[in-house]
């Protein structure tokens, strides 16, 4: 038995998500827009956080309103298992047996608690993939350290490279090391698909969110650990682009602010931004950073006679990159979001419909896209255990009479 | 893991990250450049005692092979072609329409090797009314969202000092290939996989890129924290030597780390052991049925700022650990270089380089066990300008006198 097979190149590899909130969920989420079948485990007494996190439809709160829980598991399966509860794991055993891939990312040792861990669960099925992901890895001495992506970009330097020199660290917008982590993991795990398909042999990941965000920073890391100073946050500043900065325009009746983004890569673009701000075109690099606060002040006061639209237009149509610092009514007007298809709207049973990001690449042959919207809490308990894992009726209601689904 | 497939990377610094990503896999990568060395060669930082040499680039073409090929000669074309017979993948992130000015776009090139995964990284992407903007980590950034969610409310959006954008995109990059890979595992064919730095920043917001199409706010930005309807939060608090991240809020999500940030706040004595009745899980659904202080909390936060203020960085990472807070410091790059934990789990790598002197690179981004076994990653060093020209060009029938001959036409 089996639940209906999603179409493209994962079709027929199964996946069991029980990881949570972005990091693991967004590894899921892209595996489905390929065609996998993916059920995404939630516990029904722990809400995941991401259901609590905006934005929410229409702005109001609620589990079953959240944008970004949507957004990170559309095309799953759901089903909701209280994993403390024996039937339940009993349960999750025979999804694993079912499944390919099985994600997690609880803490390090809760599993091997539950005698869940990728030990026992290989015994099971000996050529498991598996990626466990947490913040700092399942190894070392602060691997029991609890937290979210926020806590990730203060433990991965994110935080303190996002500000002003001047200032305390601002940080990067929401839990850093979620962005970045997902993009390896899910590189690795495919690999170790072909590794397994190949040769038959099992994978296990383990994977530090914070230490997938470090390739970020890779070049600041390597000089300091190699005798060069330690990178600190400079605002805006960039020592190979001047000018290089966020500079504000002319606001629209709607809005409260409005920038333009304008880096400047070369004397080449150089020439061609002073011309029409009005200073001098033959300024070296060296000189304009030596000049620097009166060359911003020019661009200030020409951006700021013109809305940023206007600005980011003119500019680049002298090859100069600039860019309109897009809200997020822009990036839903945006011609090239748009021309790339980037938002699907999806059908949503409680609010009619919501709007979800397209895969993260356009594929000329088999692109990828969310093949049906993200479960509600424990939508398809029923069609899974008795669909996929064939549980009579009074075995799901002997199952729920324990505790293990509510 | 991915030994049985070659790449053939072209990019520059824009997309030099998704071919490392697969060599760190196992895959053999062989890096591309025009004979006078890829533009990623210029882009800081340097190292300090070799003043020139591009950290960044080192950074990045670790773990890869590396040749010279003048690809505006058709006579380097050729050699591309030769190159590509027995290549899987091929990456590039030049500017839109300069591989066809070559006549190496991607349906020319996939025309004659139709097995070929082309995988194009790009700012906006290879097509559409942007395609030809000049991109730019900071424009990106703030096409795709996020720049205008950055920053201190009083003064200009900003990006993070390391730049990022042209990162994420080349880590998509990695992933779009290895999907085609599974692909042609299907159908037999390559095909083209066209990336936007674009939406790979868009997909760094945590879904706030869809708030106005859901009819939520628009997120605002707000230093060192997060705004809801128009109130800052500060996340983070002072120490004694910088900052913490810190979460402490009531709720059924949190509420029982601040339970047990009430816990440690009454062994140092900060606080009355009275406060220990109080649950902040329902704190929240107290308060609004009218059940409990609403002063409560705010002076929790206030007592709790109180007791960080004194102490260290490492005390608190010890405490946060010994009494399950959700609280970490903010390390700095001078911290990481430093971290008890990344110390642990062997995430150095000392690689010697091709001049003889050992470079500290960090680690690989995941820890893999193949069958049982720690994968083995490769130690290979950064290579300098056509360290394997000899070598890689012999393994597709170059042989010596036709390198000399392609030596002496500047070819390679």
């Amino acid at each position: 038995m089996t639940l209906p097979e999603g179409t493209g190149p994962l079709a027929g590899v199964n996946v069991l998500d029980l990881s949570w909130i972005v990091a693991g969920p967004t590894v899921g989420r892209a595996l489905a827009d390929y065609g996998a079948t993916v059920i995404r485990v939630e516990s029904p007494s722990r809400v995941d956080t991401a259901r609590v996190v905006a934005p929410f439809h229409a702005d109001e709160p609620g589990v079953e309103n959240s944008g970004l829980y949507v957004n990170v598991n559309a095309g799953k399966w759901g089903l909701t298992l209280d994993l403390r509860i024996s039937e339940a794991q009993e349960i999750f055993r025979r999804l694993v047996v079912w499944a390919d891939i099985v994600c997690e990312s609880f803490t390090a040792g809760v599993l091997s608690r539950w005698q869940l861990d990728e030990p026992n669960l290989r015994r099971l099925k000996p050529d498991l993939i598996m990626l466990s992901s947490t913040l700092l890895g399942q190894t070392g001495p602060y691997n029991q350290v609890s937290g979210f992506g926020s806590q990730g970009a203060g433990m991965a330097g994110v935080q303190d490279l996002t500000g002003w020199a001047d200032r305390p660290p601002a940080g990067p917008y929401g839990p850093y090391t979620d962005y970045p982590a997902p993009r390896f993991s899910l590189t690795a795990l495919l690999a170790a698909l072909d590794h397994r398909n190949r040769t038959g042999e099992g994978v296990f990941i383990d994977q530090a969110q914070a230490e997938g965000t470090l390739q970020l920073l890779a070049p600041a890391l390597i000089n300091v650990k190699n005798g060069g100073p330690a990178l600190e946050r400079r605002g805006n500043d960039d020592p190979q682009m001047t000018p290089h900065g966020v500079f504000p325009c002319r606001r629209t009746s709607d809005r409260s602010e409005s920038w333009v983004a304008i880096a400047v890569a070369s004397d080449e673009q150089w020439r061609a931004l002073a011309e029409v701000i009005g200073a001098n075109p033959s300024l070296t690099i060296g000189e304009r950073r030596e000049q620097q606060a009166a060359i911003e002040a020019t661009i200030s006061n020409w951006t700021a006679q013109r809305s940023a639209a206007d600005a980011e237009e003119a500019l680049q149509a002298l090859g100069v990159s600039a860019h309109r610092l897009s809200n997020t009514e822009d990036a839903a007007n945006d011609p090239q979001l748009a021309h790339r298809g980037h938002f699907h709207r999806l059908p949503h049973t409680l609010h009619g419909e919501t709007t979800v990001e397209g895969p993260r690449y356009l594929h000329s042959e088999t692109p990828g896209r969310p093949q049906r919207p993200a479960p509600l809490y424990g939508e398809h308990n029923r069609q899974i255990l008795s669909e996929l894992l064939g549980l009579s009726d009074e075995e799901i209601e002997h199952l729920a009479a324990s505790g293990a689904l509510s | 893991m991915l030994s049985p497939y070659r790449v053939i990377d072209l990019t520059d610094e824009r997309g030099v990250l998704a071919g490392q990503m697969l060599a760190d896999l196992g895959a053999d990568v062989i890096q591309v450049e025009p004979p006078s060395g890829s533009s990623g060669r210029g882009v800081a930082p340097f190292f300090a005692d070799r003043p020139g040499e591009s950290i960044y680039w080192a950074a990045y073409t670790r773990g890869k092979r590396g040749v010279t090929c003048d690809l505006e000669q058709p006579r380097g074309r050729d050699l591309l072609f030769r190159l590509l017979e027995s290549a899987d993948f091929l990456f590039e992130s030049s500017d839109v329409g300069r591989m066809a000015a070559l006549g190496l776009d991607e349906e020319s090139v996939r025309e004659r090797f139709p097995q070929l995964i082309y995988v194009s990284i790009s700012a906006f992407g290879q097509t559409g009314p942007k395609a030809h903007y000049a991109g730019s980590d900071l424009a990106i950034w703030a096409a795709g969202t996020p720049l205008l969610m950055t920053g201190d409310d009083d003064r200009a959006p900003l990006r993070v000092s390391q730049p990022q954008a042209w990162g994420h995109a080349a880590a998509d990059a990695a992933g779009g290939a290895m999907l085609a890979l599974h692909a042609r595992h299907q159908s037999g064919r390559g095909q083209h996989v066209d990336v936007s730095a674009q939406v790979s920043a868009a997909q760094s917001t945590l879904a706030q890129v869809l708030a106005y199409q859901l009819g939520a706010s628009e997120p605002e930005r707000f230093g060192g924290g997060i705004k809801v309807r128009g109130q800052g939060l500060r996340g983070t608090a002072d120490v004694a030597d910088g900052y913490i991240v810190l979460l402490m809020a009531p709720g059924p999500a949190v509420g029982h780390f601040a339970n047990h940030a009430v816990r440690w706040l009454v062994d140092i004595g900060a606080i009355d052991a009275g406060m220990l009745d109080e649950d902040m899980v329902t704190y929240a659904d107290r308060l609004a049925a009218g059940q409990a202080n609403p002063e409560l909390f705010p002076r929790l936060q206030e007592n709790m700022r109180a007791a960080v203020a004194s102490r260290t960085k490492q005390e608190m990472l010890d405490i946060s650990i010994a009494y399950d807070l959700l609280l970490v410091p903010v390390l700095t790059v001078a911290d990481l270089a430093e971290s008890p934990q990344l110390e642990h789990r062997g995430f150095w790598r000392d690689i010697e380089h091709a001049d003889g002197r050992i470079v500290t690179y960090p680690g690989p981004p995941l820890q893999i066990f193949v069958g049982g076994e720690p994968f083995g990653y490769s130690h290979r060093p950064p290579p300098t300008l056509g360290q394997h020209n000899a070598e890689i060009y012999a393994e597709i029938g170059v042989d010596a006198n036709e390198l000399e001959q392609l030596n002496e036409a500047g070819t390679i």
